[in-house]
């Protein structure tokens, strides 16, 4: 798939998505071991983007599972469709009648009915949910579960089980191995401590914010009509403004949204005024704002 | 290499990163799929295999500058150490080899070339041979540079030089030329002999560093609270942030969907609709579980100085950690410090605490005083979820104990829990009236060293906020 290390930051730069030598190594080694990649850091870094990119870059379908409190077996992996077996059952009650009509007992009719039962659990009334997709599928996949953190960790644990055979067992049809080994890239934003096994398992990557050089690349990538010297003072101030302890510091996201934001009021230089009013593209709580407009003109200053 | 990434990993499990086999393993296969050619890539390798938890991630960091020399920088050091230089030297000597073949032993040709990196492979493989891994201290640093030294056969070097110098007085150079590329050739010399004892040195540094840690965190976690100088307090305060972590992470896991209760009706039949009015699927009510409300109170009168320090930390983290938090201090007064930690910075809010909230620091502590004031201006407003954590010595100072407004609290509230920083033995003798109180309180714990708090914070969470009581 990857070559080298280089080869992995050129592919993910020609998709418009910068990757640091430390991403790129990370990514290149998950692709080689075949091992699951789980990216941590603060919202809003390009976790979730990384493995959109990945799966562009690599030409394969992306099979996305967003976790969510509640979320289980059920809704992950395969449900069978009653609703379709009750229908079918319905429609073919006069050819079930037929088959047990001459049947001379109880035990011989059910002996009967249970000789037909394979056409009810069949792959035709079986839904696959994202993890039985990514399985199936017969092709190579990437396969995204978002924000694993806000799922149970009874949901871990079995999603350990998946990641570390990349086979399921449904009880009616019996194991489903996976064609090819998916490329899994799990996100956490860290709402609690994962378990221990599903580390173990995983190559760990912290992606903190950028380091003013290449925010200044991802912006100039993404807001390509952005005048230089404000894409500057865009990345000098919200260095700043990340170093005041805030409650939740600007991510790159809501850079990007500011400076696009900036780009559309037909801006040439950062003045108080105009960051006064987009502030709060940037700072998205009122303690924050407050604590950020009285050191404006700090976070202006050259 | 496989050897040298074990050792290091050896090293990092002693600095208590956890680390398994199938990990151990997955880090040489990436090392193998990466390899040595650029150091950061092969840290960020090792790191992605090994390092699962942010906070490992600078004992992480240290560790690998101890093993993994930076080459590249050690070898531009290197070539400073040889000495500078000289092209016009150099540029003879490899004449001097490409015409007349010499066969040079292979440690002359690395000081000829002055490649720090093979350099230093090669002493780091002269350790090995010497059995360097004995080293342990400073005074065996001269013994060890001339064991290594010895492993490498000096006289060859010696007898090349001879050589060279014979070779070039052959080709009729004049002596003060063959003087400058002697001198030339002995400084190298002398820089290799440098680089050996610097090997070593930074060997026992690394040792040192490792029994260093290891002390420290072991005298720290049973070292009583009140005895704590000002460095250690500040060492402590990444333990309390890792216990506060820990207590956040346990309230997180949020409880998953009972298997029995009360059906949820409207969920079940609606449901139903689908299968033709058979229930297939139930649904039960879900039972949120309360989020703990936390009251903190905490004495701050001068006996118990240092252990408060201490205690406010864990306070302000758990206030950051939970929103239904409120805090108090005392002396014989009682004060909401609540506003003050939401909006200070931590060191501030204890300094705070310590010295600028509205009680009066100068008087002896009074617990009685503060309860019975507590009760006339609180009570109304606890409920059955609140959960008191009560900090301080209870030494009364023979005031009235007044234990009867600590009786009144425990009926309005979930449980008073109690952590006291005086020994066990101290509790009841003299002016300390822990015996009176005692009963009103759930759950009372000597809590004197880093250590007992970590086991009370533990139990807290598995017992006290998980059952549920």
């Amino acid at each position: 798939m990857f070559q080298s290390v280089d080869e992995v930051q050129q592919r993910f730069r020609d998709a418009r998505y910068i990757a640091g030598r430390r991403i790129s190594t990370v990514v290149y080694l998950a692709s080689r071991m075949g091992r699951p990649v789980l990216i941590e850091g603060p919202a809003g870094v390009g976790k979730t983007e990384l493995a959109k990119t990945l799966a562009e870059i690599t030409g394969r379908p992306l099979i996305r599972l967003q976790c969510y409190e509640g979320l289980d077996e059920g809704k992950a992996l395969y449900e069978w469709k009653y609703a379709k077996q009750l229908l079918y059952t319905q429609l073919l009650r006069e050819r079930i009648g037929e088959l047990i009509a001459d049947a001379p007992s109880l035990p011989e009719a059910v002996s009967r009915i249970a000789g037909q039962e394979d056409a009810f659990f069949s792959h035709r009334f079986l839904s696959p949910r994202p993890l039985l997709s990514a399985i199936e599928a017969p092709d190579p996949v990437v396969l995204l579960i978002d924000e694993i953190d806000k799922a149970e960790p009874e949901f871990e644990a079995f999603l350990l089980e998946v990641l570390s055979d990349f086979q399921v067992s449904v009880p009616e049809l019996g194991t489903i191995r996976a064609r090819h080994i998916p490329l899994v890239v799990l996100t956490s934003n860290n709402a609690r401590e994962l378990s221990d096994g599903l580390k173990r398992r995983c190559l760990h990557l912290f992606i903190d914010f950028p380091p003013p050089a290449e925010e200044l690349q991802i912006i100039r990538l993404k807001v390509p009509e952005i005048p230089e010297r404000l894409a500057h003072a865009v990345v000098a101030a919200v260095q700043k403004i990340r170093g005041m302890d805030l409650r939740k510091p600007p991510s790159v996201s809501e850079s990007l949204d500011w400076a696009r934001s900036l780009v559309i009021l037909n801006a040439q230089v950062l003045d108080p005024a105009l960051v006064e009013s987009t502030l709060t593209m940037l700072v998205k709580y009122e303690k924050d704002l407050e604590r950020v407009r009285g050191a404006l003109d700090k976070v202006l200053a050259d | 290499m496989d050897q040298r990434i074990l050792e290091f990993i050896g090293d990092l499990r002693r600095a208590e990163v956890r680390i398994s086999p199938s990990e151990a393993l997955d880090a040489l296969a990436a090392s193998t799929e990466i390899g040595l050619g650029d150091r950061d890539t092969f840290k960020t390798a090792l790191a992605a295999t090994l390092v699962k938890e942010a906070r490992d991630r600078e004992t992480f960091e240290r560790i690998f500058n101890l093993y993994f020399l930076d080459l590249q920088a050690l070898g531009e050091g290197l070539k400073k150490a040889l000495g500078p230089e000289d092209p016009r030297v150099q540029g003879l000597l490899d004449q001097l080899m490409a015409e007349e073949g010499l066969e040079l032993d292979e440690l002359t040709e690395l000081l000829m070339r002055g490649e720090g990196a093979e350099m230093e492979m090669a002493i780091r493989s002269g350790g090995r041979n010497v059995g360097l891994e004995r080293l342990m201290y400073f005074l065996q640093v001269g013994y060890f540079s001339r064991r290594i030294a010895d492993n490498f056969d000096l006289s060859a070097i010696e007898r090349d030089f001879a050589e060279i110098m014979a070779l070039l007085e052959a080709k009729g150079l004049d002596p003060g030329q063959l003087a400058r590329i002697r001198n030339y050739l002995e400084l190298r010399l002398e820089a290799f002999r440098r680089m050996i004892r610097q090997h070593v040195e930074r060997e026992l540094e690394r040792r040192a560093w490792r029994q260093g840690e290891k002390l420290t965190r072991e005298v720290l976690a049973d070292k009583p609270l009140f005895a704590l100088t000002a460095d250690e307090v500040a060492q402590m305060k990444t333990v309390v942030a890792r216990l506060a972590r820990k207590i956040k992470d346990a309230l997180a896991l949020r409880q998953r969907q009972e298997q029995r209760g009360r059906i949820d009706t409207r969920r079940t039949t609606r449901k139903s609709l689908q299968y033709g009015g058979i229930p297939m699927e139930i649904f039960l009510r879900r039972r949120h579980r309360e989020k703990p409300k936390l009251i903190t109170i905490c004495d701050v009168s001068d006996s118990v100085r240092n252990a408060s320090r201490f205690m406010l930390q864990l306070l302000w983290s758990l206030q950051e950690c939970f929103s239904r938090v409120r805090s108090f201090v005392f002396v014989s007064e009682i004060a909401e410090v609540t506003q003050a930690f939401n909006t200070y910075p931590v060191e501030r809010a204890i300094e705070w605490a310590l010295k600028g909230a509205n009680v009066d620091y100068h008087c002896r502590s009074d617990f009685g005083y503060a309860f019975s004031q507590f009760v006339r201006t609180e009570l109304d407003g606890l409920d059955r979820k609140t959960t008191i954590l009560l900090l301080g010595d209870a030494r009364n100072n023979y005031n009235d104990a007044q234990a009867w407004a600590l009786r009144m609290i425990r009926e309005r509230v979930k449980g008073i829990i109690w952590l006291n920083p005086e020994g066990q033995w101290g509790w009841g003798v003299g002016d300390s009236v822990m015996p009176l109180y005692a009963p009103s309180c759930d759950l009372v714990r000597e809590c004197r060293t880093i250590a007992q708090i970590g086991d009370v914070v533990d139990n807290l969470v598995h017992h006290w906020w998980r059952r549920g009581r």
